[in-house]
């Protein structure tokens, strides 16, 4: 047992008690005195910052979980093994961090749990709600080896890993399948907003929109994920799984962009393309960040062929994810609302402490647990350089994690 | 006695504008008596002046609402009498009905720690017992109106007929599907601030195809997953197989070991 020893004081250590505190402060002021006082949300405005940020992103970003599980244990490609701990972790820290936002979010918390009794199957929130469940405990269960195969009591240790291997298969496919509804749903909640929601942003399609940008995005905060975890553990990744991802990434954003805008041209929505509004530069804010910047960036050798050009082309098609939902949520409703909202501090402090909650826990998972495989084997000669490539790491540095 | 659908029929040409039906409607609920200008959680309708006219607002009670559609608990009703009623104790405070309603209509109580949805419900608990609503029996003009639905229509189709100073519109008759509140106007309605919704089509049809989709998907995705998964586990197969032929010990050997590791049956 080592003695117990205060953590150095560095920057980001810093950054991150300021943002807990702002957000404990926050969530008294939310649960002491309401909604009204803690949020900007009004009647004509109901849905706001949480639901736009912590809900719709929360969930989208989580979607390289499912993707990078199917990938493994469906399609069988094994070399994605290594990074798949770190996708179903980041999704299962994305989903609690969404349930933990929703209890903030509902004017009730306490009746969190009336979907499971109380039921109406028309609603797709309904639907929403459950795959929420379900999905929650699908990763929870995916992700429990990780968990368990640190124990000490042996027996468990053993039941746990038997069973597991037995259910593994069904659990993914499972999974898949219900975050792939969960994430066409959530664009599905917006269908009824017809009228509401800004032209360039309603379409029948919004489930399929909502489903392929997710899985775009959720693949794209993996790869960052991977690179900010290699940099700061310092453990060895093939920089070729990286590349492999963001081809993938590359071929989902051109297929989404050409589905969305043959979308705005049968809707004979693309004129709203150029009209003088502020939807229009929120639209092209969204367009340049998701679609245009990560696909010309891409699609030159040298940013493709580099980390940290992978790494900020996939933090641009995160940043255009978000700002995609904070226009569905947000911006895309405020004139049909004919009121105005912007999101109150006391808002913007519980969202950013709820995502810091998640990436912290992430840290503090990768640093505890088996996240990413301590034994690589050694990469084929050829492939040299992309380690060199990679991280710049001198020989003797580039060991193994811990 | 037959319990037939009921409606409100709103006369804007006839209103006085005296507030009569807001009063009563705060004095049966319980709520603050002083008038207010929108609708609020404490002002479940409102007489609001625009164009030399007053204009009642209210919950429309439409036919297939789409609150009661959006609501993931149930928790919003339409009843076979026409009242859309709330079931305060399901409710667990999403306000996906407050972004549902084609109409704005539900309201908020932001400041309360537990706050619950608040829009009018045509006096239900009085039309149950064969009353009237509050607001309809405190109009001194007769400008509300109440009734059974097909007579109420009938009703405005006649003062519609007879005089052609109204605007030739029952706003309310198709709009999302029909609406158990009627109104009648002298001034276009789009210049009273009535919003034009979306479509005649009944809101919650706008969902149900995506949600008629749901056994589809998970059906072909099941199917699908089983399939690429039994491909998976066949080539995998195959090649242990072929490895044996070419190589029969340290191929495979190498093989298995690392299949076992990740827990597949050789």
């Amino acid at each position: 047992m080592t003695a117990f020893k205060f953590s150095k004081l560095t920057f980001w250590r810093v950054v991150v008690t300021i943002i807990f505190a702002a957000g404990l402060y926050a969530t008294l002021v939310r649960f002491a005195q309401g909604l009204g006082a803690s949020t900007n949300l009004s009647d004509p405005f109901p849905w706001g910052l949480w639901v736009g940020l912590n809900t719709l992103c929360g969930v989208g970003l989580s979607a390289g979980g499912f993707a990078i599980a199917a990938a493994v244990y469906i399609l069988g490609l094994e070399r994605y093994r290594p990074v798949l701990r770190a996708a179903v972790l980041t999704a299962f820290l994305g989903y609690i961090s969404v349930v933990v936002g929703l209890l903030f979010e509902l004017g009730l918390p306490w009746r969190i749990w009336h979907p499971i009794l109380l039921w109406n199957r028309r609603s797709v929130l309904f639907e929403v709600a459950w795959c929420l469940m379900l999905y929650t405990t699908v990763l929870a269960l995916e992700f429990s080896p990780a968990v368990f195969e640190r124990l000490r009591w042996h027996r468990l240790r053993d039941w746990h890993a038997r069973w597991h291997r037995r259910i593994l298969i069904p659990l993914v496919l499972v999974g898949v399948l219900l975050s792939s509804l969960h994430q066409s749903l959530l664009g599905g909640l917006y269908l009824i907003t017809k009228g509401k929601l800004y032209p360039l942003w309603y379409s029948s399609q919004l489930p399929a929109f909502f489903f392929l940008s997710a899985i775009a995005a959720g693949l794209a905060l993996v790869v960052m994920a991977l690179y900010l975890c290699a940099r700061s553990l310092r453990f060895r990744l093939d920089f070729a799984i990286l590349h492999e991802v963001s081809r993938v990434i590359v071929l989902l954003l051109i297929f989404y962009a050409l589905f969305r805008g043959l979308d705005l041209i049968s809707r004979g929505s693309w004129e709203y393309l150029w009209k003088s509004r502020a939807e229009t530069g929120w639209f092209w804010l969204e367009i340049s960040l998701f679609l245009i910047l990560p696909l010309v960036l891409l699609s030159a050798q040298r940013v493709r062929g580099s980390v940290l050009g992978l790494y900020w082309s996939c933090a641009l098609v995160v940043m255009g994810f978000m700002a995609n939902r904070l226009n569905v949520a947000v911006n895309a409703l405020q004139a049909s609302a004919g009121a105005y909202y912007f999101p109150k501090w006391t808002e913007m402090a519980i969202s950013l402490a709820v995502i810091t909650a998640a990436v912290v826990a992430f840290y503090y998972a990768a640093l505890h647990l088996e996240i990413f495989p301590r034994r690589v084997p050694p990469p084929p000669p050829e492939a040299e350089w992309r380690w060199v490539a990679a991280f710049g790491l001198p020989q003797h540095q580039r060991g193994t994690l811990r | 006695m037959k319990t037939q659908a009921k409606a409100i029929l709103v006369d804007i040409t006839r209103c006085i504008g005296c507030h009569s039906c807001e009063r009563a409607c705060k004095q049966v609920h319980n709520l603050p008596e002083e008038s207010e200008p929108v609708l609020s959680g404490t002002a479940l309708t409102v007489v609001q002046e625009s164009q030399g006219r007053f204009v009642r607002r209210l919950c429309m009670h439409c036919q297939d609402p789409a609150c009661a559609s959006a609501c993931p608990v149930g928790a919003l009703q339409k009843t076979s009498l026409g009242p859309v009623i709330y079931a305060a104790d399901r409710c667990i405070g999403c306000r996906y009905c407050m972004l549902a309603c084609p109409f704005q209509v539900p309201r908020y109580e932001w400041d309360h720690l537990a706050p619950y949805v608040k829009k009018c419900n045509m006096c239900a608990e009085r039309i149950a017992r064969g009353e009237t609503p509050v607001c309809v029996e405190a109009c001194p003009v007769g400008a509300t109106q109440f009734g059974d639905r097909a007579e109420i229509l009938a009703e405005a189709r006649r003062r519609i007929d007879e005089n052609s100073t109204y605007v030739p519109r029952i706003y309310g008759a198709e709009e999302v599907g029909g609406t158990s509140v009627f109104f009648l106007s002298d001034v276009p309605f789009e210049k009273l601030g009535f919003v034009t919704p979306p479509s005649e089509q009944p809101m919650p049809i706008l969902t149900s195809t995506a949600l008629s989709d749901i056994p589809t998907v998970v059906v072909a995705g099941t199917a699908l997953l089983a399939a690429l998964y039994w491909i998976t586990q066949r080539r995998q197969e195959v090649a242990l197989a072929e490895a044996q032929e070419s190589q029969p010990l340290a191929r495979s050997q190498e093989l298995v070991s690392g299949w076992q590791k990740k827990g597949v049956k050789s």
